[in-house]
């Protein structure tokens, strides 16, 4: 029985090796690499020459106390590094706004329509290089709880305005202009309801219904559009506003919005205010504003997210700064009178206060590096998942040399108090403490 | 048995009364949980203000009729005709003349401008009759008088008051070419409704070119929580194609739309709270460590070593509760009664208030608790271990 059970967990080990050999694998390739050319011993002799190996020494001389401290880090910079990433991701809509791009919206509210013979009036006016037109459709696809963003837009005018974000193949931009039913999915919402060029779906409307009382829209599927960089929103989908129009029971001739965009962004503010004084005392009156501020104040309605965002940052960093710091002070407390023999021998005070100070760098950074790069393993699981209706959630390099400026800060506070003990200390009464 | 019991009782009571001593640590440890805590009651709070804010609005008694399909007020509409038709049907209450109570709502969206940002956000603003005034409880105009018929006269909510600007008493506000006067300031307990704008129906519906169309009806139920009768009615005939639901599913369905925050604070927290596990553990191999000797020589006069082990543990377990309820009291004192705003599932902003409650308390200590038990049961296991002969080491 125990020769079994002895087998067994051999079997194991060795299947949990194999089966585990991606990860290790590498690491191990270039270790053995480093041993060979010399470098593992250069970077020992190196290590030991200017303290580096006794600071690490230091470090974990209490295994357990240095895990635990190490994951406490870890824990707030994955915290950091997922939340931070996903405020970017969430605020990318502003940062990604054209500066050549404006909205016109009905002035009472975006919700209010304005009516289609606004287009050309405003397609006159001077220093404007596109203008579409769009409609919310309220469209949801089998399950009314999922909605799809659904614009019904002049197809003939979409890429003029939105062209740098909207990369559309031109065959099937074609086969759009050609077919009154068909529409233009983003490549996320294709991907999520495995869509492709050429299939015929329905999709039904919470807002609109067709003359015959059915809230069913039948489309064709004649292109997949993708975005020009990965923080683009591809959850979209666009279908014809000829179509629309006709067929809804509403009609009327109304739009939504209007999206434009000028032929220099110093243009802007005289477009906009040729746009709005002109329809100034209709029913209908118009605001027209920068995508980026459109963008903004669309965010700022869902609620403060940043703020939130902010706090539990600052929380998490705070708790660690705790730990963090009482465990370091703790440590260099208990070796008293190793640093009381230390300096007895001869070492420099300050080589023991960068000793110290150098333990706390080396503790932060490790357990900093660990939690980014947790947090980016995190947000690519997170990015593949499908129908999560966000753009990707990406680390951008912005982030990372902000958690390596708070990971340097925090190192400093953590161990400036502890280096400075050992820094003052004094050898009589270091020695004299027991 | 008696012994035993009483021995476990004078460590741990020696361990809590040594606890100055090791200030530092315990400190730590109290400090980590406590923020752990207030960041788990904040988005509990949230949540559960969220979801008190429009579950207050809805009721009972009344039923609310909307388009088939389209799940919020704003998506929907009902022409003249139909109103006529739903509202023939049985199970309706009847006011004293014997015509049925009912107020036939429109509900378009206007821009306010939020008092934080300084940004516009969509304000509902609903067109009523004086029977949809009697529909909601505890309607109540606190400051003002209410609008007139016929008249471009506006009262709004208490609710935008705290949130957004522009909506004060007196004060006129324009829509596209009309212009409307604010005249009164309504309340209605806190519900979600205070978030509104209320206009007279027939006169939005001619300054907004709705034409003769609603958006929605409510509908006094004879009998509350049964709509059968209506339901029937809209099975039956053709011509309606309509969703009908009591204004309590309604909202309640409305006020899951942030239930994600939950999972959210629940999910950071427990991410937060291994963080402060680690520093909790910290703290309580360190407390052991520090009175090895202590606990060896109790040993050694004859404590058990189950004492050792609860000693300890009940020392992580105290200074846990403490973080907890200090977690508590922060979040009590800064987050509940907080004024907030959201866009809701209408598409329009929904004010609410963070509202903490015993129940979130309660999960609150016990998160708590359990990083406390978690963090203390690891280093008890060692007090109860530690070998008897440390206590003759002199020394060390």
């Amino acid at each position: 029985m125990t020769i079994f059970f002895k087998w067994l967990r051999i079997i194991c080990k060795y299947l949990f090796l194999i089966a585990t050999a991606p990860i290790w694998v590498p690491f191990w390739a270039v270790w053995w690499l480093l041993g060979k050319i010399g470098f593992v011993q250069f970077a020992t002799d190196w290590a030991m020459g200017n303290g580096f190996y006794l600071v690490y020494k230091n470090l974990t001389r209490r295994p357990l106390r240095f895990f635990l401290t190490l994951f406490a880090i870890f824990v707030a910079f994955l915290i950091y590094g997922a939340l931070t990433a996903f405020d970017v991701a969430f605020n990318a809509g502003v940062e990604l706004a054209a500066d050549d791009r404006l909205i016109t919206v009905n002035k009472i509210n975006f919700t209010q329509p304005l009516p289609i013979s606004y287009v050309r009036k405003v397609e006159a006016v001077d220093g404007i290089a596109g203008v579409v037109h769009m409609n919310w459709f309220g469209g949801y696809y089998q399950d009314p709880k999922t909605q799809i963003q659904t614009f019904a837009v002049d197809q003939t005018k979409l890429l003029d305005v939105y062209g740098d974000d909207i990369i559309l193949d031109p065959v099937q931009n074609t086969a759009w202009q050609q077919n009154k039913q068909g529409l233009v999915a983003g490549r996320a919402v294709a991907a999520a309801h495995g869509w492709k060029v050429g299939d015929r779906i329905p999709l039904n409307s919470n807002i609109f219904s067709q003359k015959d009382g059915s809230t069913s829209w039948d489309f064709d599927i004649v292109g997949i559009y993708t975005g020009s960089s990965a923080q683009i929103d591809t959850n979209g989908i666009y279908i014809r506003y000829d179509y629309f129009n006709e067929t809804n029971s509403f009609g009327g001739d109304y739009i939504g919005w209007m999206g434009i965009r000028t032929k220099s962004p110093s243009l802007n503010e005289q477009v906009i205010k040729d746009i709005d004084d002109m329809f100034v005392n209709s029913p209908f009156e118009t605001e027209t504003v920068p995508e980026k501020a459109f963008t903004k104040g669309f965010l700022a309605q869902l609620g403060n997210i940043s703020l939130m965002i902010t706090s539990v940052v600052f929380a998490a960093f705070f708790i660690i700064l705790v730990v963090v710091g009482f465990s370091m002070v703790l440590a260099v407390k208990e070796r008293t009178s190793e640093i009381g023999v230390m300096k007895t021998l001869g070492f420099r005070s300050g080589r023991l206060f960068r000793m110290i100070l150098g333990e706390s760098f080396m503790l932060v950074f490790a357990g900093g590096t660990l939690g980014l790069w947790a947090a980016t393993a995190f947000l690519g699981f997170l990015n593949n998942v499908p129908q999560f209706p966000v753009p990707d959630i990406i680390l951008t390099p912005t982030i990372i040399m902000q958690s390596v400026g708070i990971m340097a800060l925090l190192a400093l506070i953590t161990g400036i108090i502890p280096a400075t003990y050992a820094l003052r200390l004094n050898i009589i009464t270091a020695l004299s403490r027991r | 048995m008696t012994s035993s019991f009483s021995q476990i009782w004078t460590v741990i009571l020696m361990n809590i009364r040594s606890l100055p001593q090791r200030f530092w640590m315990s400190f730590a440890a109290v400090l980590a949980v406590s923020v752990v805590v207030a960041v788990l009651l904040s988005f509990l709070a949230m949540s559960n203000g969220f979801k008190k804010t429009l579950e207050g609005a809805g009721s009972e008694e009344v039923a609310i009729v909307t388009r088939s399909g389209s799940k919020s007020e704003l998506n929907s509409v009902l022409s003249r005709d139909i109103v006529n038709i739903i509202t023939t049907a049985p199970g309706i209450a009847k006011n004293t003349a014997g015509q049925p109570i009912y107020s036939p709502e429109l509900y378009v969206v206007v821009d306010g401008i939020k008092r934080t940002t300084n940004t516009e956000a969509n304000l509902p603003m609903r067109g009523i009759s004086p029977a949809g005034f009697d529909l909601r409880d505890r309607v109540d105009i606190v400051a003002g008088r209410m609008f007139e018929p016929g008249k471009n006269e506006i009262i709004a909510g208490q609710a935008v008051q705290r949130e957004f600007s522009g909506f004060e008493l007196g004060k006129t506000v324009r829509f596209g070419k009309t212009e409307w006067t604010v005249v009164g300031i309504f309340s209605t307990g806190g519900s979600a409704f205070e978030s509104e704008l209320w206009a007279e129906a027939r006169t939005l519906q001619s300054q907004f070119r709705r034409g003769t169309s609603f958006q929605t009806v409510r509908i006094r139920l004879a009998e509350p929580g049964n709509i059968d009768g209506l339901l029937n009615m809209e099975q039956n005939d053709p011509r309606l194609a309509l969703d009908i639901q009591t204004e309590a599913a309604f909202f309640k369905e409305q006020g899951e739309a942030i239930g994600g925050i939950v999972f959210l604070g629940w999910g950071l927290s427990i991410i937060m709270g291994l963080g402060a596990l680690a520093g909790a553990l910290n703290t309580m191999y360190t407390s052991v460590s520090s009175r090895e000797q202590e606990i060896a020589t109790l040993r050694a006069i004859g404590f058990s070593n189950i004492s050792a082990f609860f000693g300890t543990l009940s020392e992580s377990l105290v200074l846990s509760l403490i973080g907890g309820v200090v977690g508590t009291l922060i979040a009590y004192v800064f987050m509940d009664g907080l004024s907030s705003s959201t866009m809701g599932a209408g598409f329009t902003q929904v004010v609410f208030t963070f509202k903490l409650s015993p129940e979130l308390f309660k999960q609150a200590i016990l998160l708590a608790l359990a990083i406390g038990l978690v963090g203390g049961v690891f280093p008890a296991w060692r007090a109860a271990r530690l070998p008897v002969v440390l206590a003759f080491r002199g020394g060390v």
